[in-house]
């Protein structure tokens, strides 16, 4: 099995990385539209409370794959309109079109995560952000936000393995991620344990987000 | 005496004030003055109002009709009338609220730095002077959940005092607290109330409001049964619901 990892290492290490960056990204950018999208689901009750709830209903309702299809496959069939605004780049490319699917997917999860740590934040605490006049802004940003990522981190670090494992369906769009090396090279050898050697870089991937998380658990003591 | 008092020698007028919880009425015909400098202790059975009237005071609960004016400014529902108030009023809560992501100084500063745009090194010369004053400077450096309950009730007065209010709202500062954290809270109280600074207590703490106060308000069912002093209050009540209340705060 080792042999099968050595004779093609620089295809799995090109994986390796495909898989490593595109999980990153997907997180970073995630998280970040999924902060307002949880933030309007938790605070308001008006046109955006329901806006939200049908981003997160409507990508959380929807397999990945059918949606990697829809982004890479669907969307290609406007390639003249998108010729014509400029965004044919983007989307003749399997990688950007896995990673915005990543992206809007994993953002409806994550954004419940974070309206669900916003909703058990208790009144007091937001009593007190009135009491002190702080405003808006700084209340949301100094106070409600790192304490509803606190409580969220052990939900959200679920959510960044399960996204993580999640890649894994970019293969079938052409995305040469570690699945997809595991494909061509077992087209290659016809030797199932191709997938063994998958599965363990996989995992690798894995332990090492469980450390980064225990780290940043080990920096929120004060949550105790 | 009340008329002859400029306005502004008052703090806190209630005029015939009201406030209902949907069909609930929380708070009835309120009609109050605070001096400057005046300590008011507000007594009564649960759910007679007395959070509640004090919680009016900084806005966090509107009321329906009538007057409140706090330090000259009437509490209207403009924003600017609110957050002028908040400028002027602290509160301190039951379950003491500190920010548990933030050091002890941290948590005095956060305001102070962020609403009130005061540079860092001055927002925390203020805090360590103030928590100085509540015997709390050996532990800035610490966070909430390493301290006692009456440590940290401490911290939060000095968090509401690095605010420079004129008037401070106690809402049963020490009902969460074991006996020996209660009189530390309390001292630190005292101290507060001899340096002058108008204090409105929501307290079930008889000897304090004795010792402290320079009116009890009692009420009951959302009204203003009884204003006296605390001499008066104690030994002589003049309403039969007071009377009651106290059978039952001083047989226990």
């Amino acid at each position: 099995m080792l042999e099968l990892w050595f004779d093609y290492r620089e295809l799995w290490w090109s994986g390796l990385v495909t898989t490593a960056s595109l999980t990153v990204l997907a997180i970073f950018f995630g998280f970040l539209l999924a902060l307002p999208i949880g933030f309007a689901r938790s605070k308001s009750k008006g046109i955006l409370g329901w806006l939200a709830l049908g981003y997160t209903n409507l990508f959380r309702g929807m397999p990945l794959l059918v949606l990697l299809f829809l982004v890479y496959y669907g969307v290609g069939q406007f390639n003249r309109e998108l010729r014509a605004i400029g965004l044919w780049w983007f989307f003749r490319d399997a990688w950007y079109c896995g990673l915005l699917a990543l992206v809007l997917n994993t953002a409806a999860y994550q954004a419940e995560i974070i309206r669900g740590s916003l909703d058990t934040i208790s009144t007091s605490i937001q009593e007190t952000n009135q009491a002190l006049n702080l405003t808006r802004w700084t209340a949301f940003r100094r106070v409600l936000l790192p304490i509803a990522f606190a409580k969220a981190l052990p939900a959200i670090g679920n959510e960044f393995i399960l996204l993580l494992k999640a890649t894994s369906l970019l293969a079938i769009i052409t995305v040469f991620d570690l699945m997809g090396q595991a494909r061509y090279i077992f087209s290659e050898t016809f030797d199932l344990k191709v997938y063994y050697v998958a599965a363990v870089q996989y995992l690798l991937l894995v332990l090492a987000i469980e450390w980064g998380l225990r780290r940043l658990e080990a920096r929120i003591k004060w949550m105790a | 005496m009340g008329e002859i008092m400029s306005s502004t020698d008052i703090a806190i007028k209630f005029e015939t004030l009201n406030k209902h919880y949907g069909s609930y009425h929380a708070l009835v015909d309120i009609n109050l003055e605070v001096a400057r400098g005046e300590k008011i202790v507000v007594c009564g059975p649960s759910g007679s109002g007395k959070s509640t009237l004090i919680r009016c005071v900084n806005g966090l609960e509107p009321h329906q009709s009538g007057k409140l004016t706090v330090d000259g400014i009437l509490l209207d529902d403009s924003k600017t009338a609110v957050r002028d108030i908040r400028d002027h009023v602290g509160m301190c809560f039951q379950h003491f609220n500190l920010f548990p992501h933030l050091s002890v100084l941290d948590n005095c500063t956060l305001s102070p730095i962020c609403t009130h745009k005061i540079p860092k090194a001055e927002a925390e010369a203020t805090a360590m002077e103030f928590l100085t004053k509540v015997r709390m400077d050996q532990h800035a450096h610490k966070y909430p959940s390493q301290l006692s309950g009456g440590q940290q009730q401490r911290v939060a007065i000095a968090r509401s005092l690095c605010m420079k209010p004129d008037i401070m709202l106690f809402d049963e500062p020490t009902s969460a607290l074991d006996p020996e954290s209660i009189s530390e809270v309390l001292d630190v109280m005292s101290d507060l109330a001899k340096g002058g600074m108008t204090m409105m207590c929501v307290t079930h703490e008889m000897g304090f409001a004795r010792k402290v106060a320079d009116r009890i308000v009692f009420m009951d069912a959302g009204e203003i049964v009884e204003i006296a002093d605390p001499e008066s209050f104690f030994t002589n009540p003049q309403h039969q619901r007071s009377r009651k209340f106290l059978d039952q705060v001083i047989n226990h």
